[in-house]
């Protein structure tokens, strides 16, 4: 094995010398190298196609299928499921506040962010406590963190509530989880906040591989901090910004548990994403067959999203 | 390298040795059994009615156990958020339990999946089921469900509050409700007139309190028919209510369990309850002054929502067949019966359970209204769909037009 691997890279630099016969023989051995690895590759292979290709797979089939509410599959719908989800008129609204959702807790994340690993990076006392603060929220389940804040704004007897009457910011309590737009809203806040950790510390990764002497070479040449941030530091920080947003945009959108918890009294579909929606479909309305259609949905526009971002963005450029 | 291939290496044997024990455990398992002569195991899933449900159970599988040595019975136990995705998913799956307690069993019969229930109990256990119950529990002619336990709903009211504001009596009309609930609103003090629970958690019951108050129906016998004039009448009430600051605030998106324990701290004046509510009142509030009254109609005619969950046998494999009807004739005998309905506080389905529960006394009020129950039209298919769009929109009509919010829900109806 370890005689083989040399010969891959080398045979793809390397100018071979005049003649065919080079081709073939290459092209069979790195087969034949893929071969030898496959029995080491089997585990992770069978690994992703049972916990990704499988279900994926099934749930697309499951979305051209008549399923009775208990699960009983009456046989082939074609697109009828896909056609009772366009006509379905709460769509528009549903998508609109996915993008909301899935744009303003990404952008404000990775915003507030920004900022808290610039003053991570500096060095200060008690910088290590600091640090270790802000992982909290990570450190703390979603649900818990939700439902904290989900009894802290209750009308009746959440503290926040309270405290808001008490300072005189309101007349009487308000209730912010049990209308749409600030259930919604709030929501976001708890997202951004449970998100923080992550984006913050791949950012701060991102910076402590930019090394001192790019800084001081920018002040030598006389780089004003703000120029030095905006012309230097965040196209270093580039990849590890890109890894940031993916991953948030990702988790955002599919994020269920804290609309779950906030917005999941509500009545409508004013405070629902496309997400919430598939929960609905199948607690609610039993249409199993419909939820997995717009989750096939969901997993194209998700796609589609991400294939936007590294196309307008380019965060991989190297430049 | 040397080492990643030796541990890799390492891994997998121990996979396959772990493997190969699972198997190898397994064969010997069901080879001791035939030679015991075929013992069965029967799959029980529940939902859990309250923290002790668990721990009743097992006791009752341990004193059945004792007695049938030859069975042993698993007992799954799931909170009622999640069991109907669970029953959904061990049927999609192929793996349904061999008896299921849950509300409502139509679907399931529908999809030809359960037996008659006079297939998996006795005669005598059969014939002591009340005869409304046995009603609400068969489909087209045909009896699926074995009725379990029963609740009905009643008017609760804080005694002190509606005397401050000048209440002398439970309201007994829709209109009385709104004049009482108006009065202890405008007495300024924080406290609300009627707890109105729109929110997800169990709206179609309170939505159904007003309509069949209203004469409503959710069913003229063979479809679903929400948007009927009668429940357009009720729900514009309720809508009423709202507008006119008779409720708490926002209904639409307040759940029952936190509106009652409001109530429970005297915070809100009336609200419909359950007879579990008197527990929790003596549990979290003992000194709270309040009556139980019938649930306020249009007319003052007496009506109320009731609900029955049920037992249910899945057909998978008729050699259990025996072995359901031991379990279930176990269940339903008179002491373990009652011991399971007077623990979890609920009102019992057989005749010699109204005769024996030591709750007599205490669900008096409950127990007389039971002979003028509604129930939920459960034995319609499309009855599950439209539950959960009454739980998901109703709420709207805080915001808006009541008729556009009926006419929603009865197109998920018609959809489903």
């Amino acid at each position: 094995m370890t005689t083989d691997t040399p010969t891959r890279p080398d045979g793809r630099v390397t100018r071979r010398p005049r003649g065919g016969p080079a081709r073939p023989r290459r092209g069979w051995s790195r087969w034949a190298a893929t071969a030898r690895a496959l029995p080491w590759l089997t585990p992770t292979l069978v690994l992703i196609a049972g916990v990704v290709f499988f279900p994926a797979g099934y749930m697309a089939w499951t979305s051209v299928r008549d399923l009775s509410q208990f699960g009983v599959d009456n046989g082939p719908a074609g697109f009828d499921n896909y056609a009772r989800l366009l006509e379905f008129t709460a769509l528009p609204r549903v998508l609109t506040n996915t993008i909301v959702w899935v744009i303003g807790v990404v952008v404000v994340t990775v915003l507030i962010s920004l900022a808290l690993a610039q003053f991570l990076d500096k060095a200060f006392p008690g910088r290590r406590f600091v640090r270790l603060a802000i992982i909290v929220p990570w450190a703390a389940s979603v649900v818990m963190t939700t439902t904290v804040v989900y009894y802290g704004l209750d009308p009746f007897y959440g503290i926040i509530n309270a405290f808001l009457v008490d300072i005189g910011l309101l007349d009487q309590p308000y209730g912010f989880t049990r209308n749409a737009v600030p259930a919604f809203l709030t929501a976001m806040g708890v997202a951004v906040f449970v998100s923080l950790p992550f984006t913050t510390y791949t950012l701060l990764a991102g910076l402590q591989t930019i090394p001192d002497d790019v800084r001081e070479a920018a002040a030598m040449d006389g780089a004003g901090p703000w120029a030095t941030y905006r012309r230097i530091i965040l196209p270093l920080l580039r990849p590890a910004l890109a890894v940031a947003t993916i991953i948030n945009i990702i988790n955002v959108f599919n994020s269920l548990p804290i609309l779950q918890v906030i917005t999941g009294s509500i009545p409508g579909y004013n405070a629902d994403t496309t997400t919430t929606l598939i929960f609905k479909f199948i607690r609610a309305d039993r249409q199993i067959d419909t939820a997995a259609a717009l989750s096939i949905v969901n997993f194209l526009i998700v796609l589609a999203v991400i294939l936007v971002y590294l196309k307008v963005v380019k965060p991989m450029r190297e430049d | 390298m040397r080492r990643l291939v030796s541990l890799t290496a390492a891994t997998v044997a121990a996979g396959l040795t772990l493997t190969a024990c699972g198997f190898g455990g397994d064969d010997g398992g069901s080879g001791g059994s035939a030679e015991e002569g075929g013992s069965t195991t029967l799959d029980l899933l529940v939902p859990q009615y309250s923290d002790g449900t668990t721990a009743l159970w097992e006791e009752i599988i341990a004193s059945f156990e004792e007695a049938n040595p030859d069975v042993t019975v698993n007992l799954e136990v799931q909170s009622w958020d999640n069991i109907n995705d669970v029953i959904r998913t061990k049927v999609q799956a192929g793996e349904a339990p061999d008896i299921l307690n849950i509300d409502a069993f139509s679907g399931f019969a529908k999809d030809d999946l359960l037996y008659p229930a006079d297939e998996v109990v006795s005669e005598d256990t059969f014939a002591d089921f009340q005869e409304s119950f046995i009603e609400n529990a068969s489909l087209d002619g045909t009896v699926y469900g074995l009725p379990m336990i029963a609740s009905a709903r009643a008017l609760f009211y804080n005694e002190d509050l509606l005397t401050q504001a000048g209440v002398t009596e439970p309201p007994a009309t829709w209109d009385d409700l709104l004049a009482a609930a108006t009065a202890v609103a405008g007495l300024g003090t924080g406290v609300y007139g009627y707890g109105m629970p729109l929110g997800s958690e169990e709206a179609q019951a309170e939505t159904s309190i007003w309509t069949f108050g209203g004469g409503g129906s959710w069913t003229d016998g063979e479809t679903i028919t929400v948007d009927t004039p009668e429940n357009l009448a009720a729900v514009e009430f309720m809508k009423q209510m709202i507008d006119a600051g008779a409720t708490q605030p926002d209904p639409g998106a307040t759940d029952r369990t936190p509106m009652l324990d409001v109530f429970i701290q005297g915070q809100i004046a009336m609200a419909v309850g359950l007879p579990p509510t008197i527990g929790q009142i003596e549990e979290r509030n003992p000194d709270l002054n309040y009556g139980i009254a019938p649930v306020p109609t249009q007319d003052g005619s007496p009506v109320t929502l009731g609900v029955a969950d049920h037992l249910m046998a899945f057909r998978n494999d008729d050699d259990k067949q025996d072995a359901i009807r031991a379990f279930l004739d176990h269940f339903f005998s008179t002491d373990v019966y009652l011991s399971f309905v007077d623990t979890e506080g609920f009102l019992p389905t057989t005749k010699s359970g109204a005769e024996g529960t030591a709750n007599a006394e205490r669900f008096a009020d409950f127990l007389a209204l039971l002979p003028d129950a509604q129930f939920y039209p459960s034995t319609n298919e499309a009855w599950a769909a439209t539950q959960g769009a009454l739980q998901s929109l109703v709420g709207q009509i805080q915001t808006q037009d009541a008729a556009s919010v009926l006419q929603q829900i009865q197109a998920s109806a018609d959809n489903a």
